[in-house]
């Protein structure tokens, strides 16, 4: 992550973009994090008994996958909080937490693929609840998304987003229920996926541990900026409309206050 | 091995193309913001 | 509240009545649906009729987001949102009403596709499965309905509803399409009590969406 490259002004200054020294600090430890894990998961970890080396894959699909529905939970707080109380900052976090939800749950699902191609012999079998679940938490993010770059008024739209956000969780619940049952139901499971943790040795453990804290980091460096981003483009989108207005003004009183009703007070009263 | 490369550039290469476009979004935006309105709390 | 309810579904059902929309549009879109799959699964090869549940309610599904979609319309006219907040009318009221007329017209719409893929698909429910096709189609109706009128006013107002109510209210409905395709599977396969079970699903999804639209529909019809 290139924030590590933003020496300019201290915090004393405003900032010049979403940097702070909280995520400089995240960041340089993701940084480090990501080259201990590759070299954990890619190098120094042995590969598995009865999964070779395809087992390294889950030292990235396991935390993206976990890193998704944790920001999908996020979404859903934030938009419960910002129902309960008003607030311009839960709405943000919601917004926030769905986009990165929606980039790590296509990279699960990516991954997920990625490991189920030699090992099942299938990019994607439907009698997994996972991985429909998985998929169809990424489209309603997507559509949560949808609705949130419709261009409106910000106050409806966050009124309208927190409903949705608020469905995600009890959607994905019922998802995940209906899956389960059609499987467990139906067709017995043909593929039994590995137990996952079962055999796996103390390397292996630590190196899915280390996926996680450097997921973690990623997460929290992520979040805080995004949210900075969407909080700077509601900024941005106020005082865009503060300098038309300023300017209109401006011109009123430049062109003479013969034609203004208001005469050159206008300026005064709203500045 | 190949799957496993795979996977792994994925992730990270996705990683970090969204970091810096949410950095890179974040500095354009900042420029337009006036400095007394950028805080974020 | 159950008035209001009734005054609301007596209203958007009169609207659709004249509008002949349902009876002249929808309803024969079901049954181009219907043909259009025979067309992409070979009859001859028998696929048709053990798809036929899951078909079935997909055209369903299909031709809901069109109804759904006729009713938010109904609400969007000039000033009816404002008209609707003078009468003083419940707002959970008025959910139930829209919810029962999307219902209605659904049961209705059901009806003329069951009857379209028992004579097209050569499937029909066995004798013993009719209770459970009946208490299914209930259920799910109501599952649509519910998620269907909440989702229309979630988009209502937006240039881009047409394109966005699909997004956000398909992926939604996909546990009512798993669980009412798998109770028509056993009430055609002849054997209901298989498909018992998924009726409590069902039921689960319609509770929670008519509680949650009746919460949301105030707060969402004074804003927007």
């Amino acid at each position: 992550m290139t924030d590590t490259a933003v020496t300019t002004t201290g915090s004393a200054a405003a900032p010049t973009g979403t940097g702070s020294m909280g995520t400089r600090v995240i960041g340089l430890a993701a940084l480090v994090g990501a080259v201990f894990l590759v070299l954990l998961g890619l190098v120094w970890s042995p590969e598995d008994i009865t999964q070779r080396e395809l087992v390294r894959i889950m030292y990235v699909h396991v935390p993206s996958a976990t890193i998704a529905y944790l920001c999908c939970f996020l979404t859903t707080i934030g938009s419960v909080m910002f129902l309960w109380k008003r607030s311009v900052w839960w709405d943000t976090v919601a917004y926030a937490a769905a986009e990165i939800g929606a980039v790590f749950m296509a990279l699960a699902c990516v991954t997920g693929a990625i490991w189920a191609r030699p090992t099942w012999g299938t990019f994607w079998v439907w009698d997994d609840a996972r991985l429909v679940t998985s998929a169809m938490l990424f489209l309603l993010l997507v559509g949560y998304l949808a609705l949130r770059k419709v261009p409106g008024d910000p106050d409806v739209r966050a009124k309208r987003s927190a409903w949705l956000g608020l469905l995600l969780v009890p959607n994905v619940i019922l998802v995940r229920q209906s899956v389960e049952w059609w499987r467990t139901l139906h067709q017995k499971a043909t593929i039994q996926p590995t137990q996952l943790g079962a055999e796996m040795d103390g390397l292996m453990l630590f190196s899915l541990f280390c996926g996680f804290v450097v997921g973690t980091l990623v997460f929290a460096w992520l979040v805080i900026h995004r949210f900075r981003v969407a909080w700077l483009e509601r900024e941005a989108d106020e005082s865009m409309l503060a300098d038309a207005i300023a300017e209109r003004r401006a011109e009123a009183i430049d062109s003479g206050t013969g034609g203004d009703p208001f005469g050159p007070r206008t300026g005064e009263a709203f500045g | 091995m190949s799957y496993v490369l795979a996977a792994w550039i994925i992730v990270f290469a996705t990683v970090l193309i969204y970091a810096g476009a949410t950095m890179l979004r974040g500095r354009r935006l900042a420029r337009q913001v006036p400095p007394e309105r950028r805080r974020w709390m | 509240m159950l008035r209001d309810a009734l005054l609301i579904a007596g209203r958007d059902l009169r609207v659709e009545w004249r509008s002949r929309v349902a009876t002249n549009q929808v309803a024969p879109l079901a049954l181009v649906i219907v043909m259009l799959f025979a067309f992409a699964l070979d009859p001859a090869r028998g696929i048709l009729a053990r798809a036929a549940p899951g078909l079935f309610w997909v055209a369903v599904v299909l031709c809901a987001l069109l109804i759904v979609q006729r009713a938010a319309t109904v609400e969007s006219g000039d000033g009816v949102r404002d008209a609707l907040r003078l009468t003083a009318l419940s707002p959970a009221g008025m959910f139930l009403g829209k919810v029962l007329a999307i219902g209605a017209e659904l049961l209705a719409l059901e009806a003329l596709l069951l009857v379209g893929v028992i004579v097209l698909y050569n499937a029909a429910p066995s004798t013993e499965g009719w209770p459970l096709v009946v208490a299914t189609a209930a259920l799910a109706t109501a599952c649509i309905a519910a998620a269907g009128t909440l989702y229309g006013v979630l988009a209502s107002g937006l240039r881009v509803r047409d394109t966005l109510l699909p997004l956000l209210l398909l992926p939604v409905l996909a546990p009512v399409l798993i669980g009412a395709t798998r109770a028509f599977e056993a009430a055609f396969a002849g054997v209901p009590a298989d498909g018992w079970l998924w009726l409590g699903l069902l039921g689960v999804f319609a509770l929670v969406y008519i509680v949650i639209g009746a919460l949301a529909y105030g707060p969402l019809l004074e804003e927007t």
